[in-house]
C-alpha cells in the first residue's frame, strides 16, 4: 500500500535543512547521509548525495527524473558476484593458480 | 469483422467480450464502455450497427491508451527507471521479478524456462 497522500511525501528534516543550506549559498558540494528512506524532491536535484548502503558510502548525482523516487533506491545494498557450481569454480581456480592441469 | 484501433477485428463474439482483444481494454474497461454508450454487452459485434461501432471507436481513441501507444509507453516508464539507475530498473534490467517477490524458488514469469545446473544437489535425481 502507498504513503497516504494527506502526510505528503518523507523527507528527512536534517537532509532537507542542509540541502537548503546549500542552496541559499548555491553551493555544491556531496552530502553523506543515511536517509535512504528519504523521498528526493525537485529540491535535491542536481545536488549529490554520498547514500550508505549499509557498507560504504556510494554516489549519487540526483537527476530531475528521480524526483519521486527514494535515495535508497540508488544505492544497491546487495552485490551478486555470480553463482557457484562447475564454471565459476574453474574460474576461481585458473584465476588462484594459473598452471593448472 | 469490424476493426477498432488500428488492426485489430474481434468477430461474432459479445462485444464486450471481442473487446478485449483490443491491447489495454480488459473486462473492466470492456464493461465500462459499454455502459457508458448505453449498448448490451451480450450483443454480437456483428449486430452492432455502424454508428454504435463509431462511438465505440471514439470513446476508445479518446479516453484510453490502447495497442502501439500503450506498450510505448510501459517501455517508456522502463526505460525512465533503467536510466536513472534506480533498483527497479536494475532488476528490469537482468529480468528479474521488481516488486520484492522471492527468487529462490518460483519467479518464472521474469526468469524464463529452468536453466538446470548440473552438478548441482539433486541433479543425478532427476536423471540426465
Amino acid at each position: 500500500m502507498s504513503r497516504s497522500a494527506k502526510k505528503g511525501p518523507f523527507v528527512d528534516e536534517k537532509l532537507y535543512k542542509k540541502v537548503s543550506k546549500l542552496n541559499e549559498n548555491r553551493a555544491k558540494q556531496p552530502i553523506k547521509t543515511w536517509a535512504r528512506a528519504c523521498t528526493i524532491i525537485p529540491e535535491f536535484v542536481g545536488h549529490t548525495f554520498e547514500v550508505h548502503n549499509g557498507n560504504k558510502f556510494l554516489r549519487v548525482f540526483v537527476q530531475e527524473d528521480m524526483v519521486g523516487h527514494k535515495l535508497g533506491e540508488f544505492s544497491p545494498t546487495r552485490q551478486f558476484r555470480g553463482h557457484s557450481g562447475r564454471k565459476a569454480a574453474e574460474a576461481a581456480a585458473a584465476g588462484a593458480a594459473p598452471a593448472t592441469k | 469483422m469490424p476493426r477498432i484501433s488500428g488492426v485489430d477485428i474481434p468477430a461474432d463474439k459479445p462485444i464486450r467480450i471481442s473487446l478485449r482483444y483490443i491491447y489495454g481494454i480488459g473486462p473492466t474497461n470492456a464493461d465500462q464502455i459499454l455502459k457508458e454508450l448505453n449498448i448490451d454487452g451480450q450483443r454480437r459485434a456483428k449486430e452492432l450497427s455502424e454508428e454504435d461501432l463509431a462511438r465505440i471507436i471514439g470513446i476508445i481513441d479518446r479516453s484510453f491508451l490502447v495497442e502501439g501507444a500503450l506498450r510505448r509507453n510501459i517501455q517508456q516508464n522502463v526505460a525512465r527507471l533503467r536510466d536513472i539507475g534506480s533498483w527497479r530498473g536494475n532488476r528490469h534490467r537482468r529480468s528479474l521479478p521488481v516488486r520484492g517477490q522471492r527468487t529462490r524458488s518460483n519467479a518464472r514469469t521474469r526468469k524464463g524456462p529452468r536453466k538446470t545446473v548440473a552438478g548441482k544437489k539433486g541433479v543425478k535425481e532427476l536423471g540426465k
